[in-house]
């Protein structure tokens, strides 16, 4: 083997040279099995999970928002907290799909397609907050304009509607370019199986695909217009998000700061749970080497840097409240650091600035062990931040007579619980029913199979 | 196709019957050539021209039809029995209907009674029943039904107002745990059955000889004393007592020893200019609060002539008198005596002032006391005491000195003597002077009802509407005596500790249903007449007393106890008054007006008779153990309310505890008894034989080595509401004490329970740097000296000037004043130097906009309702705390930062400048509450009416009492105050009416309507010229929260604190800012100005204002 020592060498994106054939029951194989019994095992927790969240839900609707910990200086709890924290999570399948597309970085494929349907779920997820959150849910649709009899139509000054509209938005283009990445797939999904009711589905779905030039041309346009649309949103969902808190006036909402350090937070949070998920997956699945160590090191370097500026927020937070002079600004960020909610900030802090740190070394961003933990710790503090955010702001507002103290309720924690289970038991069934990697993609990325003019260079393997 | 059909069906061509049976068989439908010919036909014999047809369709009639019919071979069922059976079976089935929506009859007037207008309310002047005050009242109703009680405003004593208990009876009336019937033994009885068993006991008592007692509160009414006297006529055997758990009981025997007469002058508190409070909390929990309040809040006028009074109180306990007090002395209640003493002593032996220096009685008696000793024993403030003397002496004549309730005769003997040394007598009014109708029974007489009982002396015991087995001193044990009674008859309007003894219980009407006649003041007595028929089969107790007089079984009517009030007041009152106008004319009058002023005089009191001031004080003990004073609950009373759900829930003015009573101390009492203060902590009192065990509440201002605690909780027997909620305090109420509420020698220790009081404000340390004094840094509560105004009147936008620049004049970025109008503006001004926190304003606020009770739980995790709060705000030591109250409510911002957050519109702006909410609209994200920077917005977290005690709240006839101008709010909306909107709309319907554009002082709010001072008022902004726009622009006048410009339209006037101040303002008049005031400042030309007064700006907010 010899390569020119002027460049790097750049690291196989899939590693063993696999057949396409050998790539196609890899990826393909688990949706044509039956279920494991590693499967049925999570699938049981996670829907068991949902099923708690489930009744919670239902109790909230039969008795009330009272059976939340939610009061009256802290209107916001768990319900919204999830919901940042939910819709945050979807920002890292977008933007490894659509940003990362956009820059051609080609290592996402093998990621794209799972952190994409994370994506959607996170989102769905995160969708079922708003409205469960209102006092009175079904008349939720009060928050669409609608031409009416009574000529009412909704505030466009409240950021709260801008968000039904950002994270509506977000679903669609989310889902369409993840459908649209979907057929070629689909279309060999269609081809392999053998049975009938199946390939009727698959052939509804692969919209006719039969791999013709003609086919991949409009595919690839199609694909990268939707990229386009969908890079934007990655930017503006979380940036919407961001308003809620920072058009209002209390102190520790009311911050300019907020956009970019949300939409970093979110892209922090996203790759925490891409990558926690990934470990997984890539273990079960047997797919080491299409999703590899690089891959994993890769998101660890975009955790560490996102993480870092998320720190470097945190920090800048304080030292505007102190600049500002702003006295009601400087009691919420003492509060928040030492006041009675003090342990959810150094939770936040700990997990979001301080461990991250680790991925400095190569040796910990390389090592499965270390970084499993890591990503874990950084979904918990990125909840936290959201919690911090929420609850410390509002607990001690302007009047000191009207400070109060927000504890949750079991009825929190169990759709807190459910919201997870959710996430977890769709992720699950999408990763039975699709391939959860790209094959079509992976195929165009794997060694050999570019167009080489270095022929001897890649027999010599 | 032989057969020729037109288009009408007429044949047209006949043919043979052969061919018709043949197309049975084969039916050959005709195809018509012509689409127009179709042949349309109703029946195959039509079709195919079955003669018979043919010739049917001939005849007009069918043979028969136009003959008669034959009667006999009809039906026998006729068409009549048949409907009527038809008529029946339906009604029947209607009628048993469980789910028929009967909500009651609900009845168009047919003849409408006059005065009545559906829709418009009805007022009628009543009195009150509340305390032994009896305010007079006006009460509100609608079609019918009373639905909000205020005070009536021509009434002398009470001028309109009234306190928080008379605002909540409107729940009492509703009650839906109220007795129905009268009960034998828990079992309804009819009225005739009991009145007629009663009568023969009451006989057979009245010949055999044996004793017939009657409990009842004081007697405040001449009638009611009538009935009395009237039934110990007929039954000789009868004794009445008369018992008030808390009572004035010692300032009455010590006036009649001082002055010998029982008939205490009222103070004219608005004459004073300096007030000594001893352990008096006169303008919160004491006899005649109403008028207190609104007199001493005349010597508090900013816009007064007059200066401010200056207040001093002495007290052990921590009371809103003690808050409101430009000084106060922290002093255990046991050692208040001494303290009149060394006053008396360094007056009369010192300074030599007064005739009394001259009588060596006086000297002799108090030489022994020093005020310097007294000072260093107690570790009193000496300047403080210094200051105290030297404005006693120099304002004789307009100084007074104020004793409390709960002080021992000989206090008051000597605070008296006081008085009168210092000139305080001249401040005694002439004019207002209580009067006793009845006195209260003497220990000697309840000790002797007791013993009787346990003798087994007494045949009949008749409760009148009291609560003896829970209110009396728990040594008579007076639940076993109260058994030995031979029959036992309570009276009362719910369910108590006595009824549940007693052999009868009879339903007592409430005072809406009840008429009466009150006798408090010697010229005054107010009429009281029923607004609604009885709700239940319940009689007023006077008339059960007249049947059981009369002695005859069916002896009651309706009218009875009507005709007697007007009988008594036609021969007792009206004579002396001498009308021109004949008595039925002059009774309708006094009714309407709901009083009459008498020609009455007081019994003239005689000077000052040293006999009875020994000057042996001798009370004060300094053991080490602990002194605890009884007071009745802040909001429930002695706990006649505590079933009143709305009473409950009312916070407590210092600690704002709710639906509790506790133990409170003083931050070194809770460290000597090794609490952790503001923990679960309970404690384990023990009053001589008398224990309990009772939540501890570190009050921060409590004289140590002293235990606060409220009674009137803890009730075994009651409604839904008030049963178990509390501690029964009563376990140590005894004979034993110095006076019924004061216990020396008292042990205390900590307890291995825990019980968690809840508050609607979160208490956090007073001393706690990062939270210490915010509410000045924060500039919600600005505050000044007296003098300082005085010297200055600018003295409040000094700390706004920045560089010479008003702060006013700095541009806030991005705001436009779309909502600046030039009709009217709603707006409203607090006076903070009037509010005493009593929250009366609260409960008026809960009743006139149906808000909801949440109970204790929900108290606990922060979601009461009130729409309208006071916040209490600490200042100084937790040994020296100085309090602040603010009462706090939508500011109606011009800039509301609730509105433009809300995703629907469901909170948007008025024209009028209110702040308004669309409950329909509400889907409830709360992202309003959470941008309010007051956080006054209250969200219903549950249909609270369905949660509260099972759904108390949704029991009939509850739903009757609520405001139908008001809607009541479902589960998941959002509600405020809306500035009383619904009144605001009807000004605006009347004005139209009127044709005429409505006017600022067309309206009144319910709170301004209930605040006792008067420190609240509401009008339009706009009209420059009117009183209401003077006191919103007066110089002393702030909005909460400036800095982030929402533009409130609620202002405060500050508080001015008449502190001892001889010096003048160094800083007074500063001629810059007049100048200042003129120059505006341009953010463009001027940046680097404009930079540097920012940063001033904020330098000047972590100064303190007031030092």
């Amino acid at each position: 083997m010899s390569f020119d020592s002027t460049y790097t060498k750049e690291l196989p994106l899939v590693e063993s040279r696999s057949s396409f054939k050998e790539l196609d029951d890899v990826i393909i194989g688990p949706t044509e099995r039956k279920p494991s019994k590693k499967f049925l095992a999570a699938i049981t927790i996670s829907s068991t999970a949902l099923l708690i969240g489930v009744v919670c839900v239902c109790f909230t609707l039969y008795y009330g928002i009272g059976m939340w910990g939610n009061n009256n200086p802290v209107g916001w709890g768990f319900d919204i907290v999830n919901f940042v924290f939910w819709i945050g999570i979807g920002h890292a399948g977008t933007l490894i799909s659509a940003i990362l597309f956009l820059f051609r970085q080609k290592w996402r494929t093998a990621i794209a397609r799972f952190a994409e349907a994370m994506t959607i779920f996170a989102v769905m997820t995160a969708g079922i907050f708003p409205v469960l959150h209102t006092g009175r849910p079904w008349l939720a649709g009060y928050l669409i304009p609608y031409p009416n009899q009574n000529a009412l139509w909704v505030n466009f000054t409240s950021p709260l509607l801008w968000d039904v509209f950002a994270v509506s938005t977000y679903l669609t283009i989310s889902a369409v370019f993840w459908g649209i990445g979907l057929v070629p797939d689909i279309a060999l999904m269609r081809d392999r199986t053998k049975s009938g009711i199946k390939k009727t589905i698959y052939k509804v779905l692969s919209l006719g695909w039969k791999n013709s030039n003609r086919n991949w041309q409009h595919y690839e346009r199609a694909y990268l217009i939707l990229a386009g649309i969908s890079a934007p949103l990655v930017l503006s969902v979380h940036t919407i998000v961001s308003f809620d808190f920072a058009v209002s006036v209390i102190p520790g909402w009311h911050t300019t700061i907020f956009p970019p350090y949300f939409v970093a937070g979110a892209v922090f949070s996203g790759f925490g749970m891409v990558s926690t998920v990934l470990i997984f997956l890539r273990k079960i699945f047997d797919m080491e080497h299409i999703i590899t160590i690089n891959h994993i090191e890769k998101m660890n370097k975009i955790l560490l840097a996102t993480g870092s500026i998320v720190g470097y927020a945190y920090a800048m937070e304080f030292f505007i409240a102190w600049y500002s002079g702003n006295q009601f600004e400087s009691f919420v960020f003492l509060n928040r650091a030492f006041g009675p909610y003090w342990w959810a900030y150094w939770i936040m802090v700990s997990c979001n600035v301080g461990f991250p740190q680790l991925f400095w070394f190569k040796k910990v961003r390389r090592s499965i062990a270390i970084t499993l933990p890591l990503v874990i710790l950084v979904n918990v503090g990125m909840w936290f931040e959201r919690f911090v955010i929420i609850v410390t702001s509002l607990h001690r507002d302007f009047l000191p007579a009207s400070w109060g103290m927000y504890t949750p309720t079991w009825v929190d924690g169990g759709i807190l619980l459910g919201s997870f289970g959710m996430f977890f038991t769709l992720l699950l069934l999408f990763a039975k029913t699709f391939p959860s990697v790209s094959v079509a993609e992976i195929k165009a990325v794997t060694t050999g199979a570019q167009p080489s003019h270095n022929h001897l260079n890649n027999n010599a393997h | 196709m032989d057969k020729k059909i037109n288009i009408s069906g007429k044949i047209l061509d006949n043919s043979s019957e052969e061919i018709i049976e043949k197309a049975i068989v084969i039916p050959e439908v005709p195809k018509p050539a012509d689409p127009k010919d179709i042949n349309y036909w109703r029946s195959f014999k039509e079709l195919y021209s079955n003669p018979d047809f043919i010739r049917a369709k001939k005849l007009e009639f069918q043979p028969g039809e136009l003959e008669r019919p034959d009667v006999d071979k009809m039906s026998a069922f006729s068409r009549r029995k048949f409907l009527a059976l038809m008529t029946a079976s339906a009604a029947v089935a209607a009628a048993g209907c469980s789910n028929y929506k009967d909500r009651g009859e609900i009845i168009p007037y047919n003849r409408k009674p006059e005065e009545v207008t559906l829709g418009r309310p009805d007022y009628y002047a009543s009195a009150c029943d509340g305390c032994a005050a009896a305010c007079g009242v006006l009460i509100k109703t609608r079609e019918g039904r009373p639905i909000k009680v205020d005070g009536n405003p021509d009434h002398p004593v009470n001028k309109g107002k009234i306190c928080s208990i008379g605002q909540a009876s409107i729940l009492n009336l509703y009650e839906p745990d109220r007795i129905k019937n009268p009960m034998l033994n828990g079992k309804d009885i009819k009225w005739q059955d009991a009145d007629d068993k009663i009568i023969t006991s009451l006989r057979s008592a009245a010949s055999s000889g044996k004793e017939i007692a009657i409990l009842t509160s004081k007697v405040i009414s001449p009638s009611y004393k009538k009935v009395l006297d009237e039934f110990i006529a007929v039954y000789p055997t009868a004794k009445v007592y008369t018992y008030d758990q808390f009572n004035d009981n010692a300032k009455l025997s010590a006036w009649q020893k001082s002055y010998g007469t029982r008939n205490i002058p009222t103070i004219k508190f608005n004459e004073a200019k300096i007030i000594l409070a001893v352990e008096s909390d006169f303008l919160s929990t004491e006899l005649n609060k109403v008028e207190n309040v609104r007199l001493f809040a005349e010597g508090r006028d900013v816009f007064s002539e007059k200066d401010f009074n200056r207040l001093y109180s002495v007290e052990g306990a921590m009371t809103q008198t003690g808050m409101k007090a430009d000084y106060r002395l922290r002093l255990r209640t046991d050692a208040m005596e001494d303290f009149v003493m060394s006053l008396l002593s360094e007056f009369i032996t010192k300074k030599k002032i007064s005739t009394f220096a001259t009588d060596t009685k006086y000297g002799n008696a108090v030489s022994k006391y020093s005020i310097d000793e007294f000072a260093k024993k107690y570790g009193l403030d000496k300047s403080v005491l210094d200051h105290l003397v030297s404005d006693l002496e120099k304002n004789q004549g307009s100084s007074i000195v104020v004793g409390g309730e709960s002080l021992a005769e000989s206090t008051h003997i000597a605070i008296n003597l006081l008085n009168d040394v210092i000139g305080g007598s001249k401040l005694y009014s002439s004019e207002s002077i209580f009067e006793e109708v009845m006195p209260l029974s003497s220990k000697a007489d309840i000790d002797n009802l007791v013993s009787d009982l346990n003798a087994g002396k007494i045949a009949v015991m008749i409760n009148s509407d009291i609560n003896p087995v829970y209110n009396f001193p728990t040594d008579y044990n007076f639940a076993e005596a109260y058994k030995k009674a031979a029959l036992k008859i309570s009276i009362s309007e719910l369910v108590n500790e006595t009824t549940a003894l007693s052999d009868y219980t009879l339903p007592g009407c409430n005072f809406m249903e009840s008429w009466g006649d009150y006798k408090t003041r010697t010229n005054i007595v107010t009429l009281q007449q029923p607004v609604i028929n009885p709700l239940y089969n319940s009689r007023q107790k006077e008339a059960m007393l007249l049947t059981w007089t009369k002695g005859n079984k069916d002896g009651y009517t309706y009218n009875l106890y009507h005709e007697y009030v007007k009988s008594t007041f036609e021969k007792d009152v009206f004579p002396s008054l001498k009308a021109s106008a004949d008595f039925n004319r002059f009774w309708f009058a006094a009714l309407h007006d709901g009083f009459v002023v008498t020609k009455d005089k007081a019994k003239e009191s005689t000077p000052y008779q040293g006999d009875n001031f020994t000057g042996s004080a001798g009370k004060s003990t300094a053991s080490n153990d602990f002194v605890l004073l009884l007071n009745k609950h802040h909001s429930t009373g002695d706990g006649k309310y505590a079933n009143n759900a709305w009473l409950q829930e009312l916070p407590h003015p210092m600690s704002k505890i709710v639906w509790d009573n506790y133990a409170a101390v003083s931050v070194k009492t809770a460290k000597d008894l090794n609490l952790a203060g503001n923990s679960k902590d309970m404690i384990n009192i023990s009053n001589g034989n008398f224990k309990m065990e009772i939540p501890v509440f570190v009050q921060p201002g409590i004289a140590d080595k002293m235990i606060v605690v409220e009674t009137g909780q803890g009730r075994t027997v009651s409604g839904a509401i008030g049963q178990n909620v509390g501690f029964n305090a009563n376990k140590l109420f005894s004979n034993t004490g110095v006076t019924p509420y004061l216990y020396y020698n008292v042990k205390a220790d900590k307890s291995a329970g825990s019980y968690e009081l809840v508050s609607t404000q979160e208490h956090h340390a007073i001393d706690d740097p990062v939270t210490q004094d915010l509410q000045f840094k924060r500039k919600i509560i600005r505050e000044a000296t007296y003098n300082e105004y005085k010297n200055n009147e600018e003295v409040l936008k000094e700390e706004e000037y920045v560089d010479g620049v008003l702060l006013e004049k700095f541009p806030s970025i991005n705001q436009n004043n779309q909502f600046s109008t030039t009709d009217v503006k709603w707006a409203m001004v607090i006076d903070m130097n009037k509010c005493m926190g009593c929250n009366d304003c609260t409960i008026a606020c809960m009743v006139e906009n149906n808000i909801p009770v949440v109970g204790k739980d929900q108290v606990r995790v922060n979601r009461e309702m009130h729409w309208l709060r006071i916040d209490r705000y600490y200042s100084g030591t937790p040994d020296a705390p100085k309090a602040t109250f603010q009462p706090m409510l939508c500011q109606h911002c011009d800039n509301a930062p609730c509105e433009n957050v809300c995703p629907v519109a469901a909170t948007t702006h008025s024209p009028d400048g209110i702040n308004g909410m669309a409950y329909n609209r509400c889907v409830g994200t709360r992202y309003c509450a959470n941008n309010c920077p007051y956080k006054v917005r209250r969200f219903n977290y549950f249909n609270w009416r369905d949660r509260v005690a099972d759904g108390f709240f949704q029991q009939q006839p509850i739903d009757q009492m609520f405001n139908p101008e008001v809607t009541v709010r479902s589960r998941g909306v959002m509600e405020k105050c809306t500035f009383c909107i619904q009144r605001v709309m009807d000004a605006r319907m009347v004005a139209s009416q009127e044709g005429r554009m409505v006017k600022g002082d067309d309206v009144t709010t319910a709170c301004q309507d209930a605040c006792n001072t008067s420190a609240i008022a509401f009008g339009d902004m706009n009209n420059k010229e009117s009183e209401f726009n003077r006191y919103r622009t007066h110089k002393l006048s702030y909005t909460v929260l400036d800095d982030i410009k929402v533009k409130p339209n609620v202002t405060y006037i500050a508080t001015l604190r008449n502190v001892y101040e001889a010096s003048v303002h160094p800083e007074g008049n500063n001629p810059v800012k007049k100048d200042a005031e003129t120059k505006t400042i341009n953010p463009e030309g001027n940046k680097e100005g404009f930079k540097d007064s920012i940063k001033e700006t904020h330098k000047d907010y972590t100064k303190e204002p007031v030092k």
